[in-house]
């Protein structure tokens, strides 16, 4: 009984508390580094940590509120994270010139080819599979 | 009167090149939302003000990026986060998951296809032709790629974030275009060609969409990581 009454308030703390469930993320995330590493996975520890996050919120070792908040904020903001990588081009002056524009002009075609591909076959799919 | 602050102090320098990164960052997040230009949109408003100060400052992007590095760091945890939505989700994915898997499927070899034949179209060849077939994953995955296939795995870095600005660009214009009708299609389109940046921008569209394109990003990256290293193999 007594611990009940130091955990529950805790843990309706925990799932008020954007801060802490970003930590719990941290958490999951470094020891799945420390796996990959260990293990010599060629895939980010990020994923590992994913998988092993799924699987306890299917078996209800976690509960969904205990992460929330806490993802949603950080999938929101996801694109702060890129931003760095962007000025990596003016290290790279030889993209400057015609092999640039060339290079824009595949990666933009090849883009608008993926989207429209990827999109169409799903959604041609979808809609025979919703006939029958 | 001298301050005690040196400007080539890197904690000073972290904090600085930060400071301006996250505010510009919100500033252009406030500013899209306001009047909802394109160009206004964080991903391609931010990073352009940065290289106008780089270049105009004559600094390093060495230097930038070491007092930065930690914010693209962030982006590991960022997978983790994916397990809510997805598990949120769980359902509409065990319905259509053999859609997803077709998707994916066809988008990849899309990617790689292209890549290649625009590439030799336009006279680009040897391993830079090899350096932009990976840019539709996500980086940790596309560097992997290229290294396995024999690109040259920076230059795929940079190709990687350039497709995920365009993607995210593309993904508003091309969900008006296209006659699509499910959340599905529209959460592929940009999980599987625009990875992280995709997703994002998906997530901005709706819950389902965000999710689709989530999932994606993460199979397509582990999909193509194992199709390139049996690849090496056979090779």
């Amino acid at each position: 009984m007594s611990t009940r009454r130091i955990t529950i308030p805790l843990r309706r703390r925990f799932h008020r508390s954007r801060l802490a469930q970003i930590g719990l993320l941290f958490m999951v995330w470094w020891a799945g580094e420390a796996a990959v590493r260990l293990l010599g996975f060629p895939i980010p520890g990020g994923i590992i940590g994913m998988i092993a996050t799924y699987s306890m919120l299917m078996c209800r070792r976690l509960s969904i509120s205990s992460l929330r908040r806490g993802a949603e904020w950080y999938i929101g903001e996801m694109l702060l994270f890129f931003i760095p990588a962007v000025p990596a081009i003016t290290e790279h002056r030889e993209l400057f010139g015609l092999i640039g524009l060339k290079i824009l002009a595949v990666i933009f075609a090849g883009t608008v080819a993926v989207m429209s591909v990827t999109a169409l076959t799903v959604d041609i799919f979808y809609r025979w599979r919703m006939r029958t | 009167m001298t301050l005690p602050i040196h400007w080539n102090d890197p904690l000073v320098q972290a904090c600085c090149w930060s400071v301006l990164t996250i505010g510009l960052y919100l500033a252009a997040k406030r500013i899209y939302r306001r009047w909802h230009q394109w160009w206004q949109m964080p991903l391609a408003m931010a990073p352009a003000l940065l290289i106008a100060v780089v270049l105009y400052f004559q600094v390093s992007y060495r230097d930038y990026y070491q007092a930065t590095s930690w914010l693209v760091a962030l982006l590991g945890p960022a997978t983790v986060a994916f397990a809510v939505p997805i598990y949120e989700h769980r359902a509409l994915i065990r319905r259509f998951w053999p859609l997803l898997i077709i998707g994916m499927v066809a988008g990849s070899a899309t990617a790689v296809l292209t890549g290649w034949a625009f590439s030799t179209l336009l006279g680009i060849d040897g391993s830079l032709r090899l350096s932009l077939l990976p840019r539709s994953m996500s980086t940790p995955f596309a560097m992997n790629v290229s290294k396995d296939i024999g690109g040259i795995s920076d230059l795929t870095a940079i190709f990687v974030i350039i497709t995920g600005l365009l993607g995210s660009l593309l993904g508003e214009f091309m969900m008006r275009r296209l006659p699509l009708r499910s959340a599905l299609a529209r959460g592929a389109m940009m999980g599987v060609a625009a990875h992280a940046a995709g997703t994002a921008k998906a997530h901005e569209v709706g819950a389902e969409e965000g999710t689709i394109a989530g999932l994606l990003m993460i199979l397509v990256g582990m999909v193509n990581v194992v199709a390139a290293s049996i690849f090496t193999v056979l090779r």
